[in-house]
């Protein structure tokens, strides 16, 4: 105990270690970063309360005359789409998709593989160290997006065929096995790919930490490997992964979102914000009927542009140098 | 270039073989476990066993993997990239090689909008820190980074080419006033991300000595901004700009299918979803070496633009 406490004073300034609480403070200055945040924080509990908030069933039609892509209305505050689904009511389920989406890759990507390995490489070194880092050299060295595209693509088929052995023998049914499936093969070939940018910045800074005077008096003072990790290394490390993070936020959810929208992704009759604007996104129909564009996209795009921001604030915060050699 | 640079070059060149080995195998395995081979593909409806044996002769997939994917590199070292299977009269290489050329002068045209405002915008606003207009200029772009493609698109081809009749839309080859859109589209919203960099390139040199000393002399402020400050701030944007270069090759997904213009994006879309084999792994192969390429080219540049890295070497 004695040793964590002492940690703060032994700090060396070059191995970002300032107080978060200070940051923190720092940031709330920011009105912009603060309303990102509130932005976030109201996505994000929309999208997990979903079947409270949502007015409507996302997938109930109503196909009589009049009632398809009706215009914004006290009913409908967003209208309606082509099968005369509330389009409000949909936008809350696509940001629930979209919320799973971003926590699945955050907690295994960024959190299990991204820091874990960063931590594990930096810390260990040697050949732990060389094995890690070659593998992230690979896998960032690939064309990202056609890959993903390809994973998605080759498991289509075989998705359909699982999706019906689910519904013949378990109580799912063939559009939840169908979407769950899907889910899980777009997070599958997303996470590869996500974790190699966190865990280089986790890594270097891990190197610079260990090599100071509280990291080598908890060593001597006979501490487990887990325990210096833990309890000295990971608190130094967190301030720039979390800002990694925040930065990457916008495209880990973006993959889902264009891939929904090519039709690999998550497809109808669950909710995705890509296969709505890919329904709304045609000319003609956005010339009629522009509501269903604006009305999908804008909550979307400024999720994006909040984690944006957020990002931006948290880098002139905390590490104004971070994206630089 | 030093000898010692040269040395380095040399050295990473030579690690890139084995890494591209790696990933051209996992890849190779990749696609071929997937369900569906290229015979399903190109019969499609008209599948029958018996033909699809044929062609599975025909093309080497009756035999193991393994076999399959030595045939594959014999012929990757003789430039054979293998054959299409939607284009079928045509090799993988005549496939790829025009629609290169198309995207690759889309992409350069669209880095150049982006690191042309974006280095001006990301001076601005350094030299604006601690007004407004420094958040309001870096917030701004970011709005427009925010929107992807597929929803920037449709608007502004409302917007510009049915309500103002500014633009036409349509492929009549690259060099045509049908492609202006389709530039800006694709390089406006990359400014944010160039200036949020050369903002904190040139916040990082205004604290040197020498901008002070400058000061301290009585240069002209202007002449500070342009040949102490952006000049130096620039040397990191090398690997900005280095790693923008595999993505000019690899197209633009988004921005070449919604205005149709024939390039690499569309061609990877189109081949992956049918799945058209050796131009998806020719496509990929393609990209993860120009990616291994494009970082031994930023090793380089440095040695050409940082003097401090030649001394004690030859001339470069």
């Amino acid at each position: 105990m004695a040793v964590a406490e002492s940690s703060a004073i032994l700090a060396a300034p070059e191995a970002n270690t300032r107080p978060r609480w200070a940051a923190l403070r720092v940031l709330a200055g920011k009105k912009l970063a603060l309303i990102a945040v509130a932005y976030l924080l109201l996505f994000y509990a929309v999208g997990l309360a979903a079947p409270l908030v949502a007015p409507y069933d996302p997938n109930d039609q109503n196909l009589r005359v009049g009632e398809t892509r009706q215009g914004p209305s006290a009913d409908h505050w967003l209208g309606t789409d082509a099968l005369g689904r509330d389009l409000l009511s949909r936008v809350i389920y696509s940001a629930r998709t979209t919320v799973l989406f971003t926590v699945v890759v955050v907690v295994t990507g960024g959190f299990f593989l991204g820091l874990g390995l960063g931590l594990l490489a930096g810390y260990r070194g040697g050949w732990v160290d060389t094995a890690i880092m070659r593998v992230g050299e690979v896998l960032g060295g690939l064309p990202t997006l056609i890959l993903i595209l390809a994973i998605t693509a080759a498991f289509r088929t075989r998705i359909t065929d699982l999706a019906y052995w689910f519904e013949d023998h378990t109580w799912v049914s063939f559009a939840e096995a169908k979407t769950f499936l899907k889910f899980t093969i777009i997070a599958g070939a997303t996470v590869p790919f996500a974790w190699v940018g966190s865990a280089r910045i986790v890594r270097s800074q891990a190197l610079a930490i260990r090599e100071l005077a509280y990291v080598t008096a908890a060593e001597a003072m006979g501490a487990s490997t887990w325990r210096v990790i833990v309890r000295h290394i990971l608190p130094g490390v967190m301030p720039l992964f979390i800002v990694g993070l925040s930065s990457s936020m916008a495209g880990m959810a973006g993959a889902e979102v264009s891939l929904s929208y090519l039709g690999l992704g998550i497809d109808p009759p669950a909710a995705s914000f890509g296969s709505l604007i890919s329904e709304a996104g045609f000319i003609r129909t956005f010339q009629q009927y522009p509501h269903l564009l604006l009305g999908a996209a804008t909550p979307v795009v400024l999720f994006f542009y909040a984690w944006n921001l957020l990002g931006d604030a948290l880098v002139d915060v905390l590490e104004p140098r971070l994206n630089l050699r | 270039m030093g000898p010692g640079l040269a040395g380095y070059t040399i050295r990473r060149l030579l690690w890139a073989i084995p890494v591209l080995f790696v990933i051209s195998i996992l890849v190779f395995w990749m696609l071929r476990l997937a369900p569906g081979d290229p015979a399903e593909t190109i019969l499609g409806n008209r599948f029958d066993e018996e033909q699809a044996n044929v062609l599975r002769r025909k093309y080497g997939y009756d035999q193991p993997v393994a076999v399959q994917y030595g045939k594959y590199i014999w012929n990757l070292a003789h430039l054979d990239l293998g054959v299409s299977v939607k284009y079928r009269d045509f090799s993988v290489t005549e496939v790829i090689l025009p629609k290169l050329w198309v995207s690759s002068r889309l992409g350069v045209l669209a880095l150049v909008i982006s690191f042309g405002l974006g280095i001006p915008v990301g001076v601005y606003a350094a030299l604006a820190r601690g007004t407004f207009l420094d958040p309001l200029t870096i917030s701004s772009w970011l709005l427009l980074d925010a929107i992807p493609p597929y929803v920037l698109i449709p608007l502004v081809q409302w917007a510009l080419v049915l309500k103002l009749k500014l633009f036409g839309l349509g492929w009549e080859g690259f060099l045509s006033p049908n492609m202006i859109l389709p530039v800006l589209v694709m390089g406006l919203p990359g400014v944010a991300g160039v200036a949020r960099l050369m903002r904190a390139s040139v916040i990082g040199v205004l604290s040197e000595d020498y901008i002070r000393t400058a000061r301290a002399k009585g240069l002209k402020e202007q002449t500070i901004i342009v040949s102490h400050i952006t000049r130096n701030a620039l040397l990191p944007m090398v690997t900005v700009i280095g790693l923008s270069l595999p993505g000019v090759a690899a197209g633009a997904l988004f921005v070449e299918t919604l205005f149709g213009i024939p390039g690499i994006g569309q061609l990877s879309l189109e081949a992956v979803q049918l799945p058209d084999f050796d131009v998806v792994l020719a496509l990929i192969l393609f990209g993860s070496a120009s990616f291994v390429l494009a970082n031994v080219l930023i090793d380089v540049m440095y040695a050409f633009i940082d003097p401090r890295i030649r001394v004690g070497g030859a001339r470069g």
